[in-house]
């Protein structure tokens, strides 16, 4: 009797559990808006996978990189993992187990929205490193009420922006007094800080390369380029548009600039607009292309990567782990990402409750244009750009007196550098 | 009793092991780990099996100018940082030991003591302000004095300067203590002797005092090498190695070396500055021991 009734138990026990639970691991370096996100997209993933939960679990990116690194060479890799195509790029170079995800998008069936511009941002030594989730728009923004204090319209034009620059700073806008205010904030101490600032003015104004074209041909003495790049140096030096600490400042400190509201002219990531709309700007800003430079060329918004989803070769449950990287880019983990993060690559989400600055990111209607990303074919680039930009800082701090020579000179240098890392490096 | 030496010996690192076994397991582990790094290439370094490159990396450190300005560069520094930082707090410790301060002795120990506790980032965030050519405090008051206005950490010519002065705020105050505390055991027999043989006062202090303050200049000799060979912090937060690399130290540099992958590179540096810091130390321990004897 005791013995069936143990048997019984036992048997009751095994029909009544669910199964073995799986449990998904995925690291990522968006904070705590991304682990929001990926929660309710892992419970909305759970529900057509019964037993499987995500876990996600949020590193600030300098720990992310090692800690990634180090748990795929160590056999301990998570199961996924979500951030920038640049920092996956350095993860799969550094251990070479991240998995090409392109049977995983040609397996689903509505991936059309995704541009040929988003898919080359998102392959790295022949294989496709991340499936694109969120496309990063950057547009550039301008203080409405000083705007309309020096009655001025949105500029157009690099010379509308300089004019409106002068204008504010000679206006006393915040009425603290003139000397306070600036036209641009910008930042450049590191530098991808400085380069990414001459990467939007100048995909900005139309152009495709900043420093190199995709064969590693340095362009930045070509005349339009010569130009954009002059015009931001000075930007720092001559016109004095800027804080003039400027040098020194890195994010935080132009976000502080920014929110502080010492500057008028800003950049405007479409993961800064709801905390703008509520907080530091608090809405006091309007949004479009970056100014034109050239009148034949189309200026933009600068599609500034992708940030998507990656899974290691040896991640525990691959399998699962496809499934649920292409589900990141179905309708309702999407929608959650606009929601939520600010970005996706589906344009056929509901935005109806976005602000109308939050819509203009989520359906564009402004030309883009996308970052070239050199180092995804060129091994060498980031030594060369590290290079390039101790030139550049070294015009700030003392700015040349002929910028025309200054720019062909270091062209000239930079040609030299280049050659000599591609022969070492390859 | 030889047993019951060996007996209280072992008893002693019984109590010592656990310390030992974790200051080689957090201490002197990771800085082999990084010295293995700094002989393999950059992009397989954190892979189970790298490729080992021999030299190759302290040879491409040593051939990279930027490296070179910048060791030269935190030579200079450490130099003057540690003969300014020494001789200030030397100065304000024989002001604290005088007859002359009177009461006030309290609230000039607590200013320069309560920096040396303030979280080190807070206090370089507000020295960042103070510098700032918009808004910054020092610029207002030269100007407000009708002085030309410092330049501050926006240029190149003086940004090392003004590190230097928020280092010195930063830390003088522990030097301060340890030449206090010698000052309270001198021999003040030695001093009134002298001022009995009509030494002058400079004659007093070079030749009574000074030598008496060996100890605690020895003491703080070894630690501001130490400390301003090492300057990292203060670099982050205020300059970030600029303007133009005016305060790119060697730390500084690895650091950024590291952040772009190229860790071989970046520990490699690290291993230079580590041996120099340990050669520095133990000379200048040397040569104060040697001087005492």
């Amino acid at each position: 009797m005791f013995i069936r009734l143990i048997t019984a138990l036992v048997a009751a026990m095994l029909l009544a559990s669910p199964g073995r639970a799986q449990q998904l691991s995925i690291w990522h370096d968006l904070g705590d808006n991304g682990t929001k996100w990926l929660a309710e997209a892992g419970a909305e993933f759970a529900k057509t996978h019964p037993g499987v939960s995500l876990r996600p679990i949020s590193y600030p990116t300098d720990q992310w990189f090692g800690r990634t690194i180090g748990a795929i060479n160590t056999g301990t890799a998570p199961d996924l993992l979500f951030s920038n195509y640049e920092r996956v790029i350095r993860v799969a170079s550094q251990t070479g187990k991240i998995g090409d995800m392109r049977a995983v998008l040609d397996g689903i069936a509505d991936h059309g929205f995704l541009s040929g511009d988003d898919l080359r941002v998102a392959s790295f030594g022949g294989r496709m490193i991340i499936l694109p989730v969120q496309r990063v728009q950057m547009a550039f923004g301008v203080r409405k009420s000083w705007l309309d204090k020096v009655g001025e319209p949105f500029p157009q034009t690099w010379e509308d922006a300089k004019r409106v620059a002068g204008k504010f700073q000679a206006g006393d806008p915040e009425g603290t007094g003139t000397g306070t205010v600036f036209g641009f904030a910008l930042e450049a101490a590191k530098p991808r800080d400085l380069i990414h600032m001459l990467d939007l003015f100048t995909f900005g104004a139309g152009l495709r390369h900043t420093l190199v074209d995709p064969e590693g041909n340095v362009v930045i003495d070509e005349p339009e380029h010569a130009r954009v790049l002059a015009e931001v140096l000075n930007t720092f030096g001559a016109y004095k548009l800027v804080p003039p600490d400027t040098i020194n400042y890195s994010f935080n400190e132009m976000y502080q600039v920014i929110e502080g509201g010492r500057t008028g002219m800003f950049r405007v990531g479409d993961w800064n607009v709801a905390k703008w709309d509520a907080q530091g700007i608090k809405g006091d800003f309007v949004v479009g292309a970056w100014p034109r430079f050239f009148a034949d060329r189309q200026n933009a918004v600068v599609i500034g990567g992708m940030r998507g989803v990656a899974v290691p070769e040896n991640a525990p449950n691959k399998k699962l782990a496809d499934e649920f990287a292409a589900f990141l880019l179905g309708k309702p983990a999407q929608q959650a990402s606009l929601r939520i993060v600010g970005s996706a690559v589906r344009r056929d989400l509901d935005v109806s409750g976005l602000s109308e600055r939050q819509r203009l990111f989520a359906q564009p209607q402004w030309p883009l244009i996308a970052y070239d990303f050199p180092e995804g074919g060129l091994a060498w680039y980031p030594e060369l750009e590290a290079a390039f930009h101790r030139k550049l800082l070294t015009a700030i701090a003392v700015p040349p007196q002929d910028m025309p020579a200054f720019v062909k000179a270091t062209a000239e240098e930079m040609r030299t550098l280049a050659k000599q890392l591609a022969a070492r490096k390859g | 009793m030889p047993g019951l030496a060996i007996r209280r010996e072992g008893v002693f690192y019984l109590f010592a092991l656990p310390f030992a076994a974790l200051t080689i397991l957090f201490g002197l582990w990771p800085i082999l780990l990084s010295i293995q790094v700094s002989f393999t290439a950059s992009a397989t370094a954190l892979q189970p099996h790298p490729q080992w490159v021999g030299l190759a990396n302290y040879a491409a450190i040593f051939a990279d100018p930027v490296f070179q300005a910048s060791l030269a560069r935190t030579l200079l520094y450490t130099v003057l940082a540690v003969a300014a930082n020494l001789a200030f707090a030397l100065a304000y410790a024989l002001l604290l030991d005088s007859a002359l301060i009177g009461w006030g002795r309290t609230v000039f120990k607590l200013a320069v003591f309560l920096p040396v506790v303030t979280p080190d980032v807070a206090g370089y965030v507000v020295w960042r302000w103070l510098y700032d050519q918009s808004f910054g405090a020092v610029n207002a008051a030269l100007k407000l004095a009708g002085l030309p206005g410092f330049g501050g950490l926006a240029s190149p010519g003086t940004a090392m300067l003004a590190l230097l002065v928020a280092e010195l705020w930063h830390h003088a105050g522990f030097y301060v203590l340890i030449f206090l505390a010698n000052l309270a055991i001198l021999d003040r027999a030695q001093t009134e002797a002298s001022h009995i043989d009509g030494a002058t006062t400079l004659q007093r202090f070079w030749y009574v005092t000074l030598p008496q303050l060996r100890p605690a200049i020895a003491v703080n000799l070894v630690y501001a090498l130490i400390q301003f060979l090492k300057t990292f912090t203060a670099v982050v937060v205020m300059t970030k190695g600029g303007p133009a690399d005016a305060t790119n130290f060697v730390s500084f540099y690895a650091y950024q070396q590291f952040d772009s992958a190229q860790y071989g590179q970046a520990t490699a540096m690290a291993t230079v500055l580590f041996a120099i810091v340990l050669l520095v130390a133990l000379s200048a321990y040397r040569v104060t021991e040697r001087g005492r004897a």
